[in-house]
């Protein structure tokens, strides 16, 4: 059975050990096909999973409550009557036992949700070895980030996200482009196409921080020696390396970009956020103050592909930075 | 000093302020006439609003009014100010339980361009601040801690985090990122207990799991530690227990009120008066003493019209409920101005009206009340309430006010709006309210006045 997961904090390895599918639902190709009637103010993409998730019966939805748009989505997917989906609630905040019970105990109801789809109790070897291979892919991923194309190695994240499977990405092409870095929310495959445009226009992306990028992947397993309780290393992994917009404070987000806009020596932030994102839009004049760097807003909308008013910004935007 | 209930204009209130005054009307310290708020502090929305012409709705007006005034008079007089922000309810309860400690609502700055009809500018310095209309208007909030001139910065801050709205968070995290430090207090997304799981009953009638009250138990207990370092002073079960049972006096007497104005035939004070009245329970207005006497003042008032079989809303007007609070007071006024009046309200903090246990410990029964927040629940949660008080006030129809830019109001209107239709059967409509609402009035008194047709409509020969 297929799990798709709305939110690339909730751990695929877990999934996987209980041998069902785990699939980021943003790397699927057909997430966004057709504009879909939004009311104002919904999100694109929370409507895009419910809508996604209802379309395929015969598998469960694992949405997050790491925005109120996607918590509130899976209330919109209860009221239509989805009944095989399971809201997962990601703690805002990581600095106290608190915050740590209820990630624990999420993680073990997500467990149980599983199992009641048909799933299978993990085995702690079971466990060991899905973390192994997830860590490694991601080790590769990361390792691939610096000299990859922009689009290829948003395809290679996306593919991990969709399958496990790691395919090297294509390396970038030797050229004088400016190196950007891509923050914010989730950029789909539809979005893809951005990414031809800003190479087209003499930028390229040296960081792809955005929720399904890099800071999806979390730094792999200190050491490969097969730990005593591997659930506890998997629930360590997750409260320790979970790095998103919606911590609060969101300190962890700004430490992680620190030294990778440094050492990619992104010259400008492209800010990627869907309409009615309040999460990645405030954060615009925060970025701007703290690494003193231009930053444009882009806004996906609830129509797939790159309007012609907002490729000219970008265009733009590279221009000025030449 | 009692006549018969009318609302009246700024303009009458002056004249009417004057007569109680002759008559002999005693104010407390904040007292005096209305027109103060306009002259003094520009709050240029009263001139357009419809007010009660009770001394008890008086008292109360110049009680809202002045809370700015009174929260720098309490610092000059050595109180220790707190910051809640978001929970709606919970965290005074534990700050008005040590002495010397006030707790208020930045939030609260939300009505503050309404009040100054956008003369403040908030919203617009908000915008160069990165917060534009994108943003519900409480986005204010943060012009006004950064450029001072509304209400005093608090020595404390405190923030949940968590199941809350995404817009609020963003601005409080804005806030942080400019120098003003945060307790971020976790608040997990309220469920139903899975079954095996202990279950806990919470206000409401709602429950939730075990873990997750424990959860929030021991996150109100860092808020508690942070507030008792800041008063000196440990907040103890004692202390905390007589909170509670002063917050739930306030609660009480506005439950009686809510009764007496929601359930009778005909209201006894306007929409208006009663929404500010509600907006008591979240933090007291920042003196709880005070705000005991105030909604005393205007449940005997109630009270007296109810017995004198005189109403300030006729009995023929058609019974609406509403959901969420309005950015623009205005349009409480507009409701009944088209024939409609109040019978229940859900304006985002039921949670705060409902009586804390008294028999739990103290933060035990805290982080039960905190958990039963409409707004960190399900919205199937909160539509079943609000049916459930539609019914048993004979709602007629249900307004889902948006708040503009608010995430959740994306979301739950439809919910909410859906469920009641297909549980009551009651003609329902969303419609939002900008902070001045005037280049609007027309189309939402449209919009309303059909409603108000529709309902009336539908009641039986």
């Amino acid at each position: 059975m297929d799990v798709f997961l709305t939110s690339p904090w909730i751990p695929p390895e877990w999934v996987r050990a209980h041998g069902l599918q785990p699939r980021g639902i943003w790397a699927a190709e057909n997430l966004q096909r057709l504009p879909c009637p939004l009311s104002a103010g919904v999100c694109a993409f929370a409507e895009s999973a419910v809508r996604f998730a209802q379309s395929r019966a015969e598998s469960a939805a694992v949405f997050s409550t790491a925005c109120d748009q996607m918590r509130r989505a899976f209330d919109a997917a209860i009221f239509r009557g989805q009944r095989q989906a399971f809201l997962f609630n990601l703690p805002a905040t990581w600095q106290t036992a608190a915050a740590g019970q209820i990630l624990r105990s999420e993680l073990e109801r997500l467990g149980r949700f599983l199992l009641a789809m048909g799933g299978r109790a993990p085995s702690p070897e079971q466990l060991w070895l899905e973390m192994l291979q997830a860590g490694r892919t991601r080790k590769l991923l990361l390792e691939s980030a610096r000299a990859s194309s922009s689009r290829g190695f948003a395809e290679a994240v996306a593919r991990f996200h969709w399958d496990g499977s790691f395919s090297p990405p294509p390396p970038a092409a030797p050229a004088d482009q400016i190196p950007l870095a891509l923050v914010g929310g989730p950029f789909l495959a539809s979005h893809w196409k951005w990414l031809d445009a800003l190479e087209a226009a003499g930028g390229r992306v040296a960081l792809d921080a955005t929720e399904m990028g890099e800071l999806s992947l979390a730094p792999p397993l200190e050491s490969e020696t097969v730990a005593k309780d591997p659930f506890d290393t998997l629930f360590r992994g997750c409260l320790d390396n979970t790095i998103g917009v919606f911590q609060r404070p969101n300190a962890r987000l700004y430490s992680w970009l620190k030294p990778r806009l440094a050492s990619r020596q992104a010259r400008g932030i492209v800010l990627w956020h869907f309409t009615g994102c309040d999460l990645w839009r405030a954060e615009a004049p925060t970025l701007r103050e703290t690494f003193g760097l231009p930053v444009l807003l882009l806004e996906a909308c609830a129509e797939p592909g790159a309007a012609p008013r907002d490729l000219n910004r970008l265009q733009a935007f590279v221009e000025t930075l030449r | 000093m009692n006549a018969s209930p009318r609302k009246l204009t700024l303009d009458e209130w002056d004249d009417r302020h004057e007569q109680l005054r002759r008559d002999g009307l005693r104010e407390p310290t904040y007292g005096g006439p209305l027109r103060r708020h306009v002259v003094r502090d520009r709050n240029f929305r009263l001139q357009h609003l419809q007010f009660d012409n009770s001394p008890a709705a008086l008292r109360l007006w110049n009680f809202l009014l002045t809370e700015n005034q009174r929260l720098h008079q309490a610092r000059a007089n050595g109180d220790k100010l707190v910051g809640a922000m978001k929970d709606l309810g919970t965290v005074p309860v534990m700050a008005y339980s040590l002495p010397s400690m006030r707790a208020f609502y930045p939030d609260g700055a939300w009505w503050t361009p309404c009040l100054m009809e956008c003369g403040d500018m908030l919203l617009q310095q908000a915008e160069t601040m990165g917060l534009d209309s994108s943003f519900c208007p409480v986005r204010a909030m943060l012009p006004a801690f950064e450029h001072g001139g509304h209400f005093p910065r608090p020595d404390l801050l405190v923030c949940s985090a968590g199941a809350i709205c995404d817009d609020f968070s963003a601005i409080a995290q804005r806030l942080e990122h400019l120098g003003h430090p945060i307790l971020w207090w976790e608040m997990p997304r309220r469920r139903q207990p899975d079954s095996g799981e202990t279950a806990c009953a919470l206000p409401g009638g709602l429950s939730a799991p075990k873990i997750q009250v424990d959860c929030v138990r021991a996150e109100l207990g860092r808020v508690g530690q942070a507030l008792g370092e800041l008063a000196g002073k440990h907040l103890d079960d004692v202390w905390l227990a007589d909170g509670i049972r002063a917050a739930n006096r306030v609660r009480r007497t506005l439950e009686s009120l809510r009764r007496t104005v929601y359930a009778a035939p005909a209201a006894a004070l306007p929409a208006l008066e009663m929404l500010v009245a509600e907006m008591l329970a979240i933090h007291f207005c920042s003196d709880r003493e005070e705000s005991i006497a105030v909604l005393d003042g205007l449940l005997a008032e109630a009270q007296s019209r109810a017995r004198r079989n005189q109403f300030a809303v006729s009995a023929d007007a058609a019974r609406i409920f509403w959901v969420n609070p309005v950015a623009d007071l205005r349009a409480m006024n507009l409701l009944e101005e088209i024939g409609g009046r109040i019978c229940g309200t859900d304006y985002m903090f039921t949670h705060a009206l409902d009586l804390i246990p008294e028999d739990l410990p103290p933060l035990e029964a805290l982080a039960r009340a905190a958990l039963a927040d409409p707004m960190v629940g399900p919205a199937s949660d909160r539509a079943a309430r609000i049916v459930r008080e539609c019914r048993a006030n004979g709602a007629e129809a249900l307004v889902v006010s948006r708040i503009p830019g608010a995430s959740h109001c994306a979301r739950e209107g439809e919910i909410i709006l859906q469920f009641a239709r297909r549980e009551i059967g009651i003609p329902a409509i969303e419609l939002e309210i900008s902070p001045v609402c005037d280049a609007m009035r027309t189309g939402l008194r449209s919009r309303l006045q059909a409603l108000v047709e529709i309902a009336r409509d539908r009641r039986p020969a």
